[in-house]
């Protein structure tokens, strides 16, 4: 270290100067932005206040508030509301459901459905995960990974689309299969529960892919080198060891993707037939005709969405209590 | 403002997290130019200190004066004060000459005297060639010059050191040491130094305050916390030390007179005297202790058997047992050669009333 | 054993590959096709469906109307979902819990479900359905996922470095603009550009809250009801590179970024 520096360092050589200053240095010494700092920081609890109010009253308004209205809006007689008519209040968009088995039918076929779709993604998507996360390298991993991502950035509509010239009657599939002699008349697939589930399951297949790949990758190989060494054989080490230990990214995997599939609107209407309608129709139903049903589509989702959320959290409860279980 | 009133000033501060007492009425005055070191483990208050002297705490009571000013409620951009950080908080995706003008930028400096203290405090550290580099393409030892001259650059009147050596390695911690101390000088700044690592509160500062559980266990120079410790706490926290556990028996002027198992020995009390007829420790260094043949005319001399000792290269640590059926023994550095030639003849050992502190408990 | 196991797997693996690729080729190969019927085998082959597609305006206005919508409740969703994010990581407050439930909500919402939650919303708002709804419907699903890749990303920064900033002068919203904010740069392009996709490819959103014009998959849908024609390959395929070439640019810069500041 020279001296003279360091005579220089402590000689109060911190002059502001007359210079051009700055970007920041400018922006931090204009008056107005200073009153803002004043007022904005005047004490920690006004600053937190500040930072808070804005996102409080956005999920208030903007996440919370649609579920509110259209729970609101499901308790009313009629909405919109036309000029001179009076709103009341009326569980009748309630007892419609309940009265009429005519909407039992797609309530329960969409439950089923959305069950059945959910179990075969995760028998689907599981070794996929487990291959991923356990076979490949390291440094492959993302790789692979991303080869499985890209098609899944495709929309909805497109992907709908590609399933019903896969499996229409002069489709891939029936083609392949007329070519093979196996078949001499082309097998409808489409507009039945099949094609939808084909196309629901392609849909949803990255959502328990990925939580069933993160959990897997977490979970240490010394687990399964512990349990082999005790003598172990593969399916009881995977039975044992691995599946409880992937039971929290199997739940969060089903929960998502059961959820998800309830909601399908465009993919039933495309690829299911009259047998197959689901409850996401009906829904829409009321929202499309002309006529006073908007309250009627708000029960009727409001229903939808609460039975999904009980089933779904009675099957996190299940799933917890599976997991706890089984490490006793 | 004249040089004698201090620069900073804590009054009364105390600091609780939820039922935890961080740091209880802490009064403490600090001068221009000291360097002065928070000794103590983690969890003493230490840092809680540095954090209230930083403004990222604010004080549950108390204040906080600096060069006069009561700056107890001020946010850290106010402070005429800079810090060093313990993981140096260098800024990843700016250069070493990027790091050091963000302060002064906020200065509102122009831009050609930014450059040329840049220049000078780059220079002053040795960092001249690696204003482009980013923080990622230096050494450990860089990393620390570019925080200490981040934090040096905007002239602050306390510059603020949270255990910026611990992630050197040792023999690089050594050479910082040096450094640092040199810096201090130089700058005649004041530096408030916060570690737990006992060497380097005695090889540099000026002053050590050694904290326990939110309180002031001694304030003191180096030497006066080594060899006058106040509490048993500071007599086991630095070095190693003979405690002597026995009873007040009185006052000879300034000596403290003690019973240690049948013997009668003189010390004295940096914490102030005891009552009579208490039961207390005293605390006494290693290297206090002389060897003699006969019975020396020391102050204090008592005569034991070598039982044990360690070889520690230049010198040796040598176990005297005093009395077999009380349990009393001592341990005393000496060097190597009169260790070798100890049998198992009885020694005598004696040490002077100034080597032995009565302390506090 | 292990071996034949990893065989095995990898079989699965790239029958699985196949699934989620083979549907996406067959569809982009009949949009060569030259013929109006829909089918297999295809025998011969043409570009005029394309052609078709970049004469027809509508189609355009289409494409630009949704890439309109994507990147303004893009930037809609970016800045709401830092600002919760920024709340929510590295601080305890009383609500905090339920602030964070609150947020990421419309992720959870069955799409049909969500779709007319907005439509009953926007009318009580009184938000013509159109462009604006769209936006904002877009905006509020998307918010969830960047909160949460942005709260991510926060909660690797150490503290030491917005202190740093403050000890060094920087008032909070400098210390943000030029130490938190850079660093979140790879959460954020990240997020934003699944946003991008998210509203792109939307249809359920789209097609409640739309007005006369509709955005592509609203489009194509439209077009699927009345009946499947090579020309719609030609318009799906579009969208579909689109898409796929936004992902993979954002996928090598997120990852590019990424390995940038932790160096």
């Amino acid at each position: 270290m020279s001296n003279d520096a360091a005579a220089r360092a402590h000689s109060g050589a911190v002059a502001p100067g007359t210079g051009e200053r700055t970007f920041w240095g400018r922006l931090t010494s204009w008056p107005l932005y200073q009153i803002l700092m004043a007022f904005l920081t005047a004490s920690p609890r006004r600053q937190f206040l500040i930072l808070a109010a804005f996102p409080l009253i956005w999920v208030l308004t903007q996440h919370l508030g649609p579920m509110l209205q259209m729970l609101r809006v499901s308790l009313t007689d009629a909405y919109p509301v036309a000029p001179g008519v009076e709103q009341h209040f009326t569980l009748d968009n309630y007892m419609r459901f309940f009265g009429d088995p005519i909407f039992w039918q797609p309530f329960f076929r969409t439950l089923t459905f959305a069950g059945v779709f959910t179990f075969c993604t995760l028998i689907l998507t599981y070794p996929v995960a487990y291959f991923l996360a356990r076979h490949v390298s390291r440094k492959n991993q993302m790789l692979y990974l991303l080869l499985l991502l890209i098609p899944f950035w495709v929309g909805e509509i497109v992907r709908t689309y590609a399933i019903m010239i896969l499996l229409g009657n002069t489709g891939a599939v029936n083609m392949m299969l007329k070519w093979l002699g196996l078949i001499e008349k082309p097998i409808p697939f489409m507009y039945t529960s099949f094609s939808m589930g084909v196309g629901i399951v392609y849909l949803t297949a990255l959502y328990m892919l990925l939580p069933l790949y993160s959990a897997l990758e977490k979970l240490s190989k010394s687990f399964n080198e512990a349990a082999a060494d005790l003598g172990a054989g593969a399916w009881t080490r995977f039975r044992r060891v691995t599946l409880p230990l992937t039971i929290e990214g199997i739940s969060s995997g089903c929960t998502l993707v059961f959820l998800i599939s309830t909601g399908f609107y465009a993919t039933p209407v495309l690829l299911g037939g009259p047998s197959t309608t689901v409850f996401a129709e009906t829904i829409a139903g009321f929202f499309h005709v002309a006529g006073d049903q908007w309250p009627t589509g708000a029960a009727f989702a409001t229903i939808m969405f609460l039975t999904a959320l009980i089933l779904t959290s009675v099957f996190q409860k299940l799933m917890n209590a599976l997991r706890k279980g089984d490490s006793k | 403002m004249n040089d004698d009133t201090p620069l900073v000033r804590l009054k009364g501060v105390t600091k609780k997290f939820g039922d935890m007492t961080a740091l209880d009425n802490l009064t403490l005055d600090i001068a221009r130019g000291e360097f002065v070191t928070f000794l103590g483990p983690s969890g003493c208050g230490k840092s809680t200190t540095l954090r209230i002297l930083g403004g990222f705490e604010r004080p549950t009571s108390g204040s906080v004066i600096l060069n006069g000013e009561d700056v107890t409620l001020q946010p850290p951009e106010k402070r005429q004060v800079n810090m060093v950080f313990q993981d140096y908080a260098l800024f990843p995706h700016m250069t070493v000459r990027q790091n050091i003008s963000f302060g002064l930028e906020l200065k509102g400096m122009d831009k050609k005297s930014i450059r040329q203290r840049q220049d000078e405090i780059m220079s002053f550290l040795e960092l001249d060639t690696y204003g482009d580099r980013y923080p990622a393409q230096l050494s450990g030892g860089q990393r620390q010059r570019v925080a200490l001259a981040r934090a040096l650059a905007p002239d602050p009147a306390l510059l603020l050191l949270d255990e910026p050596l611990g992630a050197l390695d040792a023999k690089l911690r050594g050479q910082v040491q040096q450094e640092l101390k040199s810096i201090q000088r130089r700058t005649n700044k004041t530096f408030f130094f916060v570690t737990h690592d006992q060497e380097e509160a005695l090889t540099m500062s000026d002053r050590v305050v050694v904290m326990n559980k939110g309180r002031v266990e001694q304030d003191g120079t180096p030497e006066e916390l080594y060899f006058h410790p106040a509490s048993r706490f500071v007599a086991e926290f630095i070095g190693e030390t003979n405690l002597l556990s026995g009873k007040m028996r009185g006052l000879e002027g300034d000596a403290v007179v003690m019973d240690w198992f049948g013997q009668t020995l003189r010390g004295h009390a940096p914490g102030g005297a005891p009552r009579t007829g208490d039961d207390i420790t005293a605390s006494l260094r290693l290297e206090k202790l002389r060897f003699h043949k006969a019975r020396p005319d020391s102050c204090n001399a008592v005569q034991g058997r070598v039982v044990g000792k360690t070889f520690l290269g230049s010198r040796m640590a040598v176990d005297l047992m005093i009395d077999e059926a009380a349990g009393a023994s001592l341990r005393a550095f000496v060097d190597a050669e009169t260790g070798q030639s100890f049998g198992a003849d009885p020694v005598w050992v004696g040490w002077s009333s100034d080597a032995m502190a009565v302390l506090r408990d | 054993m292990n071996r034949r196991n990893r065989i095995v797997l990898s079989c699965v693996y790239w029958a699985f590959v196949l699934y989620v690729f083979v549907p996406l080729i067959l569809m982009i190969l009949m949009g060569f096709k030259d013929s109006k019927f829909i089918g297999f085998p295809i025998r011969s082959w043409t570009l005029d469906w394309y052609t078709g597609v970049f004469e027809d305006a509508e189609v355009l206005a289409t494409l630009g109307y949704s890439t309109a919508i994507a990147v303004l409740s893009t930037i809609v969703a970016v800045a709401v979902g830092t600002w919760i994010a920024v709340l929510l990581e590295g601080r305890k407050f009383i609500g905090r819990t339920a602030i964070f439930g609150l947020t990421v909500l419309p992720a959870l919402v069955p799409g049909i479900i969500s779709a007319i939650a907005f439509r009953i919303y926007a009318r009580w708002l009184g938000i013509e359905p159109g462009m604006g709804a769209i936006i904002w419907a877009h905006a509020v699903h998307n918010v969830p996922f960047v909160a949460l890749v942005v709260m991510a990303r926060l909660s690797t920064l150490p503290k030491s470095q917005i202190e740093a900033a403050r000890d060094l002068g920087a008032d909070p919203i400098v210390a943000f603009l030029r130490i938190t904010l850079p660093y979140l740069m790879p959460a954020i392009l990240g997020s934003s550009i699944f946003c991008l996709l998210l509203s792109f490819d939307d249809f359920v959103r789209s097609f409640f809250l739309g007005g006369y014009d509709p955005t592509l998959p609203v489009l194509i849908f439209a077009k699927l009801k009345s009946g499947m024609s090579p020309e719609i390959n030609a318009i799906a395929t579009i969208a579909l590179v689109v898409t796929a070439a936004i992902g993979i640019w954002a996928e090598r810069f997120t990852r590019r970024l990424n390995k940038d500041t932790q160096a």
